[in-house]
């Protein structure tokens, strides 16, 4: 097989093997979830195709190794009426990953898989200077670790402290994970440095008398994460986004963003290094229109 | 005499188990004392709230905290 043939299949999501002639082929899976249905597609592809295995990847991906060539073909075809692609590698969009989120997890906020198809409709296996990798955790407990990816979301919750029924009995602050409740209560007064807030909602949900409301509850941006050689954890941006559709455009901007600035195998932290995170803040607001 | 549960020593899931065990020992709108360790107070809160139950008085003690709890009339929530 000649190198363009090579260059063809790998768009496709066939991986290489070390023993010549083989492959090992990435399935197009979004946020881990995959039907009983296409299970059984999986297992019947892999003992035709390959050696009646397969290999669950780092990002809630799947494989089949041991394709040979001439069987990759057939592979993908046989795949097909179950709703099983094959994936993709190369510098494009990949595997979005996402928790269980809100409609699952007692802690979601956010609708985690819902959000990973739609990004997965918009973005999956589009063209961007090096692979560019989104993840989606429902809440802050972030099991699908956020600021590992070039763009990572969060389900968010800030506070908004309402004086009305408040004995400042010092709950909130006792719960705070980051400490960033204060009360005084001889000002009768407390305070909250939302910089510094994980927004994971729990002196919300510990509060007797509700005096600790909700203030904003939506998607938190991380921009920039990666493993690797050389790993890095992405930086929160902007404001708390309200809707899925916000955090779509949002991330719609950050890829226009890196395929402006970004040079050709570079990933997304290093061009952000380059032009510092403001620009980006900054790209973003002008097309969301400065809301957020 | 309100009743009370030290669960100061309890780690989570027995902290929420004894004090929902100690409020099926109360009638609906009576009290119980519940004194507890600062991280136990987010679990244990948040779970009497989500059961429909108050909590009515706060107090600190030292490095624990005491909570008055008033059993709900019709507790809800998934294990209600």
């Amino acid at each position: 097989m000649n190198e363009a043939d090579y260059k063809e299949l790998k768009k496709g999501g066939m991986m290489r093997q070390k023993e010549a002639g083989l492959f090992s082929v990435r399935l197009h899976v979004v946020g881990g979830h995959l039907t009983t249905a296409q299970l059984r597609a999986i297992q019947e592809a892999a003992d035709r195709y390959g050696r009646g295995a397969v290999h669950l990847t780092a990002r809630q991906g799947v494989e089949i190794p041991f394709v040979p060539t001439d069987s990759l073909a057939a592979l993908k075809e046989f795949l097909l009426p179950s709703g099983v692609g094959v994936g993709v590698c190369g510098p494009t969009v990949r595997t979005v990953t996402a928790c269980q989120g809100c409609r699952v997890c007692p802690s979601g906020v956010i609708d985690s898989p819902e959000l990973a198809e739609a990004v997965d409709r918009a973005f999956y296996g589009k063209p961007v200077p090096h692979k560019f990798k989104v993840g989606i955790s429902g809440c802050a407990n972030n099991c699908i670790k956020a600021e590992e990816n070039d763009i990572g979301i969060k389900g968010w919750t800030e506070p908004r402290w309402a004086e009305s029924a408040c004995t400042y009995c010092g709950v909130c602050e006792a719960v705070c994970p980051t400490k960033v409740v204060h009360v005084s209560e001889g000002d009768c007064k407390i305070s909250v440095d939302l910089s510094g807030c994980i927004g994971c909602g729990d002196c919300i949900e510990s509060c007797p008398t509700g005096s600790m409301a909700e203030g904003s509850r939506g998607y938190r941006l991380f921009a920039g994460g990666k493993f690797g050689r050389v790993p890095f954890l992405g930086k929160k941006i902007l404001g708390v986004l309200r809707t899925g559709e916000e955090a779509i455009a949002a991330i719609e901007a950050a890829v226009e963003f890196f395929r402006a600035h970004g040079k050709s195998r570079e990933r997304f932290g290093d061009t952000l290094q380059r032009t510092g995170f403001p620009a980006l803040e900054t790209y973003i607001r002008e097309r969301l229109g400065q809301k957020v | 005499m309100i009743p009370f549960l030290d669960i100061t020593k309890d780690v989570c899931p027995m902290t929420f188990v004894k004090v929902k065990m100690g409020l099926t020992k109360i009638a609906p709108s009576e009290k119980m004392n519940v004194l507890l360790k600062e991280e136990a107070l987010k679990n244990v809160i948040s779970s009497l709230k989500t059961e429909g139950h108050k909590v009515t008085r706060v107090e600190r003690k030292d490095d624990a905290f005491l909570l008055e709890v008033e059993r709900s009339e019709n507790p809800t929530g998934r294990d209600g």
